[in-house]
């Protein structure tokens, strides 16, 4: 691409969205950090439990993947979704639908081995999809908030899980399904299962499909301004309709993965719980970027992984990595929203301007 | 059909125990919204008040304390909130996520703490009913009404004063003003920052107050993912009661009554698939915006930063 | 006459912007003072800091000749200052009543005393001759009555300072009458007005001083007895200014875009439109007068494909009758369209200037591959660098956001995209509102030589002298219906203003 010449105040506000983040996510330790001291244990040694317990060895790194790559799925489907203007909270939903149609595909049609691998993930996709279209009719017919119909559609979807594995393909009647069989299963590479290599490459082809085609192009000015989309003649609500389904769809797939991948191979209660919102989370911070989503999944994986670890070395309970989670996300959008205000933007723009100075003066 | 006429008094009675938490938590909502705030933060205020409200009645003995220190709890949380979206005018659907993930993990991370250090925590205080002498006998509907919790009683009557508060306080009448046309308010000498403030703070008070209601009149437990979507429907309620304390009040009892509906159904046909009940609720939700929620727009400037010097 | 107001040295910056810089001006008692200058001078900015809402990176401001604080509009109110903004300031959900009562301080109990309140308004309506219905709301007045609110909030407030920013652009002759006539009684009661226009006709005849401003600075006060029309109007661009002309066409080619008894919402006073039908030909501006609010948004919507006409017919440029009202068939069959609002229809302002300057052709294989499948970026980016040349769009690169340029450069970039199609009509709504005077020109003159290239063009505009300036034929529209078709060459104007105002 051909370079760029931005005026001093731009680059200093990209430059500082940039930097926003990677301060929050300091900001945030350094909290958690100090939590920690106040229940008494030592912060240096629960973050150093934190990183041994994620990423010290292959395996624990192959876990933190794997703990990682639902959150990839659920984050892209949020990033998809906002970049069209479409608040999706229905990850989790989505997610969920995507699981059991896999299950069904698996126990209701009795298919194994490579076709039932196939057929599970297609299946989760579509139906992910689906789930995501719902509310996307909603919000063009009707009108209605995608906000409030998505998260409901969350409890219908997590109550249905519960029917399905309780009552349709119950392991001996306990609350949770069959495994799925051994050669309906995703392969694996280096300890962790091919669903993470899928999750990153489908973050790099989303980038791709955003910033650099035509599709990608409508969908971020239908999201940026959706009134003079219209006017210039894209067509606004197919556009919408879509984002609701790919998404959905992304979401689905990771439902569907996460079901053929991750031990236990099965659903139960606790399946994807959390995803969706954790997902919301990586978008926000990853500013609606996805290839940075694939990054700031890895560190809630890290977190998460490593919050156990922490918990049994220095005897704090593994909330404390939520919180930090949260704080992460909290920091972001405020400093996010800091460094667009008026008077801050002024600030920065007037010490860019001062360097500038300075340096025509020394030379 | 008999069935269902025995099973109305079960009905009615989780219809009103269904119908406070949302109520409280949307009235809240009412007056963020008139200020021009939407907080979809609800749901995560909610959790917080329902935890510090089942701990420190706990560890005091005193629901009411514990009550009124989850209020305050609600207050601080909702204040992150009102700095970024007010000062630092971020998103507000933005903010209210970010709410919503962080106050549920400072609910969760403060239960490790208190009921990992001792177990016998895990069961909190319940308030107890009072009943009303005479109108609590009323067939039907006499146990729903007027046998309830204090808290409840509460409740029902902020919607009265709730209502007299926007029509005839002159407060009132700055506090839609703002949610309408900040800069028009701000004109005529009225503090919009000030009041968005205000209305953050007692949204703050009212959704933990709607939290703590669920520990401390509804079940005497907290677990994690206690409230269950309520601050989205109470969301869902306000723009179904058109944003007015009456409205509000019908849409709770309403979603109150489905949710009523499926604890009856439940109890009625113990051996059918009950998640299709548990369903019931949000399904509703979703029809009853299908039918009712759209058309009717909000205050004007609902939803909107409000930059003061903007150019 | 004593003084009643003196601002000194005011400076205002935004950024390292200064909307003013070092303005000094006073306001006798009893006089109207106008404040001329033009889009951009400062005008709003300097009352904006005389009312409190903004607050001066320099200066002093004396009322009765002391010092005073202004840092909230309720202190400008405390010391009798008012403003009635030129976009109102009104909660258009609340009656009239609840509109002047609000924020107000004069009771100690905090309930409300709507009925002592409406006492003291219905006073002041009979002493100043103000007519306002108290309890309709707002969104139900005419625009002529919304502004008599506002004034009443003021002197409900005990102002002795009026403020009055452009308050003759959204009136008809007759309600300018109205106003004038009570602006008249409020400085015979002894109050101040600070009249804020650059119709010069208006200035000449109610303020007793002028005090212009141009780029931000305060260049002269003169009594408007001792100067003339042609004067001030220097001043206030500050060279002698020769406005251009162009010649007006008057035997057109064919009919391009016909509008036949088309209605759209009809009952809607403001906003609908009533068995209008109008033909626009090749090679002509046809221009459209009228008020704003009176029936130019749905025009402008049924031209460019946004909405469908309730009832009536519609002939596209190939003469055939329009079945499929959407943008996108309107834009394939040849319409560039300057819209209404550039920030909200004409640009995605958080796109670039690139994207933006694209934005209707990201499909087309010059800047897709694959049939419209992969953008060419670099295309793309030499593309915009040449229409940037071509338009001087001033910017330090196409890749900065296009919300970040000014109000004429953003119009410079729709006004390249939309013409480098080669339209066949050309739709522009209100093209130069808040735009200086280069960039107008700019406009006007672009605008032109798309006639004279045989494009047909619908002009939409509230400013009735641009539309005297380049139409060929005029129409007037007063609350959704023609009124009447003039010619271009010699106008009646004074058939015209009647007709706008619904004579």
């Amino acid at each position: 691409m051909a370079k760029k010449e931005l005026s001093a105040e731009e680059r200093s506000e990209k430059r500082l969205m940039i930097l926003t983040p990677i301060v929050s996510v300091l900001l945030a330790l350094i909290v958690g950090a100090i939590i920690i001291a106040v229940l008494g244990k030592d912060p240096i040694q629960g973050y150093a439990a934190m990183l041994r317990g994620s990423l010290g060895d292959p395996a624990k790194i192959a876990k933190t993947l794997e703990r990682a790559c639902p959150l990839v799925f659920t984050g892209l489907c949020a990033v998809f979704a906002y970049k069209c203007g479409v608040f999706n909270l229905g990850g989790e939903g989505q997610f969920i639908m995507g699981g059991c149609a896999t299950a069904t595909v698996m126990f209701g049609l009795g298919l194994q081995g490579p076709v039932g691998l196939a057929l599970g993930l297609i299946v989760g996709m579509v139906v992910g999809g689906i789930w995501g279209l719902l509310p996307g009719i909603m919000k063009i017919t009707r009108g209605l908030n995608e906000m409030i119909t998505t998260i409901m559609l969350n409890y219908v979807a997590l109550y249905f899980m519960e029917y399905v594995f309780k009552n349709l393909y119950s392991d001996s009647g306990l609350p949770k399904t069959l495994a799925i069989p051994q050669s309906a299963r995703l392969p694996q590479i280096a300890n962790a299962h091919v669903g993470v290599l899928v999750a990153i490459l489908l973050g790099v082809f989303i980038w791709y499909l955003i910033f650099r085609t035509s599709f990608g192009f409508k969908i971020r000015a239908v999201g940026m301004n959706p009134v003079a989309s219209k006017v210039n003649g894209f067509p606004v609500k197919r556009l919408v309709l879509l984002a609701f389904i790919i998404s959905g769809a992304i979401a689905g797939l990771g439902g569907a993965i996460e079901l053929l991948g991750r031990t236990p191979f099965r659903l139960a209660d606790g399946f994807g719980s959390g995803f969706g919102f954790d997902g919301v989370a990586i978008a926000l911070i990853a500013q609606l970027n996805p290839i940075a989503a694939i990054f700031v999944a890895l560190l809630f994986g890290v977190l998460s992984t490593g919050g156990t670890m922490m918990q049994s070395v220095i005897g704090v309970p593994t909330a404390i990595v939520e919180i930090v989670r949260g704080l992460i996300i909290i920091f972001a959008v405020a400093g996010m929203a800091a460094v667009k205000l008026p008077k801050i933007r002024a600030f920065f723009a007037a010490r860019q301007n001062a360097k500038v100075k300075k340096a025509e003066v020394n030379a | 059909m008999d069935g269902f006429i025995t099973a109305l008094p079960t009905i009615f009675k989780a219809m009103t125990m269904g119908a406070v938490p949302i109520l409280l938590a949307a009235l809240g909502e009412v007056f963020s919204e008139r200020a021009g705030l939407v907080n979809i933060g609800l749901e995560g205020i909610m959790a917080v008040g329902a935890f510090v409200g089942f701990a420190v009645a706990k560890m005091s003995g005193n629901i009411w304390l514990g009550v009124l220190v989850g209020m305050l709890a609600g207050v601080l949380v909702n204040m992150i909130y009102a700095f970024c979206t007010v000062t630092l005018c971020a998103d507000q659907v933005v903010t209210g996520m970010a709410i919503n993930v962080l106050a549920p993990a400072i609910a969760l991370f403060g239960y490790n703490l208190f009921v990992g250090s001792n177990p016998a925590n895990a069961t909190g205080e319940q308030m107890a009913s009072l009943a009303i002498p005479g109108l609590s006998q009323i067939p039907f509907l006499g146990d729903a009404l007027f046998n309830q919790t204090l808290l409840a009683y509460l409740a029902f009557i902020l919607v009265p004063v709730v209502r007299y508060f926007f029509h005839h306080f002159r407060v009132g009448l700055s506090f839609r003003s703002v949610g309408e046309n900040p800069h028009a308010a701000e004109t005529l000498g009225i503090n919009v920052v000030r009041t968005k403030y205000v209305a953050c703070i007692v949204c703050g008070a009212l959704a933990a107050a709607g939290g703590a209601f669920l520990t401390l009149c509804y079940t005497p437990i907290y677990t994690d993912g206690i409230v269950m979507g309520r601050g989205f429907i109470a969301l869902a309620t306000v723009i179904f009661g058109r944003w007015t304390a009456v409205g509000v009040l019908a849409a709770s009892l309403l979603f109150g009554f489905f949710d009523g509906l499926n604890v009856a159904l439940q109890a009625q046909f113990q051996a059918a698939p009950v998640m299709f009940f548990k369903m019931i609720p949000y399904i509703f939700t979703i029809v009853a915006l299908i039918f009712f929620g759209s058309k009717h727009a909000g205050p004007k400037a609902n939803g909107q930063p409000y930059f003061r010097e903007q150019r | 006459m004593a003084e009643l107001l003196r601002m000194e040295n005011i400076s205002k910056c935004f950024g390292s912007f200064y909307a003013n810089k070092d303005v000094t001006f006073d306001v006798r008692e009893g006089e109207v003072h106008t404040l001329l200058g033009e889009n951009g001078a400062g005008k709003s900015t300097l009352m904006n800091v005389l009312v409190g809402l903004y607050q001066p990176t320099e200066g002093k401001i004396f009322m009765h000749g002391r010092e005073v604080q202004i840092t909230s509009p309720g202190v400008a109110v405390e010391n009798g200052i008012g403003m009635v903004h030129q976009h109102f300031m009104l909660i258009d959900a609340m009656t009239g009543l609840e509109n002047i009562i609000l924020g107000d301080k004069r009771h100690d109990t905090p309930l409300l005393r709507e009925g002592d309140d409406r006492k003291t308004i219905e006073g002041l309506m009979d002493r100043y001759g103000l007519e306002i219905d108290l309890d309709e709301k707002v969104a139900n007045m005419s625009i002529g009555m919304q502004q008599r609110v506002e004034i009443m909030k003021v002197l409900f407030r005990g102002a002795e300072l009026l403020i009055l920013d452009e308050p003759t652009a959204v009136l008809t002759d007759l309600e300018v009458e109205g106003l004038f006539e009570i602006m008249h009684s409020l400085t015979s009661e002894g109050k101040s007005i600070i009249f804020i226009s650059h119709k010069m006709r208006e200035v000449m005849r109610i303020s007793d001083r002028v005090t212009v401003l141009r780029r931000g600075e305060s260049i002269e006060t003169v009594d408007v007895a001792n100067v003339t029309e042609q004067e001030l109007a220097d001043l206030m661009i500050g060279q002698k200014f020769q406005e251009s002309t162009y010649p007006k066409v008057e035997d057109a080619g064919e009919v391009a875009f016909e509008l036949k008894g088309v209605s759209y919402r009809p009952e809607v006073k403001h906003g609908g439109l009533k068995d209008v039908s109008l033909a626009i030909h090749k090679g002509e501006i046809l221009g459209v007068a009228g008020i704003d609010g009176n029936g130019q948004t749905p025009l402008a919507e049924v031209v460019t494909g946004l909405v469908k006409p309730e009832s009536g017919e519609v002939y596209g440029p190939d003469g055939k009758e329009i079945a499929l009202f959407s943008p996108r068939s309107f834009i394939k069959a040849g319409l560039g369209n300057i819209p209404e609002d550039r920030n909200k229809m004409g640009l995605v302002g958080d796109m670039t200037v690139a994207e933006n300057l694209v934005l209707k052709q990201t499909t087309s294989d010059k800047f897709s591959a694959g049939h419209g499948k992969w953008l060419k970026m670099g295309e793309i980016h030499d593309y915009a660098n040449k229409l940037r040349e071509e338009n001087d769009i001033r910017c330090t690169s196409v890749e900065q956001t296009a919300r970040s340029l000014s109000g004429g450069n953003q119009q410079k970039v729709i006004l390249a995209r939309e013409l480098e199609g080669e339209p066949k009509l050309l739709v522009a709504v209100y093209p130069t509102r808040g735009l200086d005077i280069g960039a107008t020109e700019f406009i006007h003159n672009q605008i032109v030589a798309q006639r004279d290239a045989g494009c047909a063009v619908l002009l939409i505009s509230a400013d009735f002298d641009e539309v005297l300036k380049l139409s060929d034929r005029i129409v007037v529209l007063f609350e959704g219906q023609v009124m009447g078709t003039y010619p271009g060459a010699n106008p009646p104007i004074k058939e015209i203003s009647l007709a706008m105002a619904g004579k």
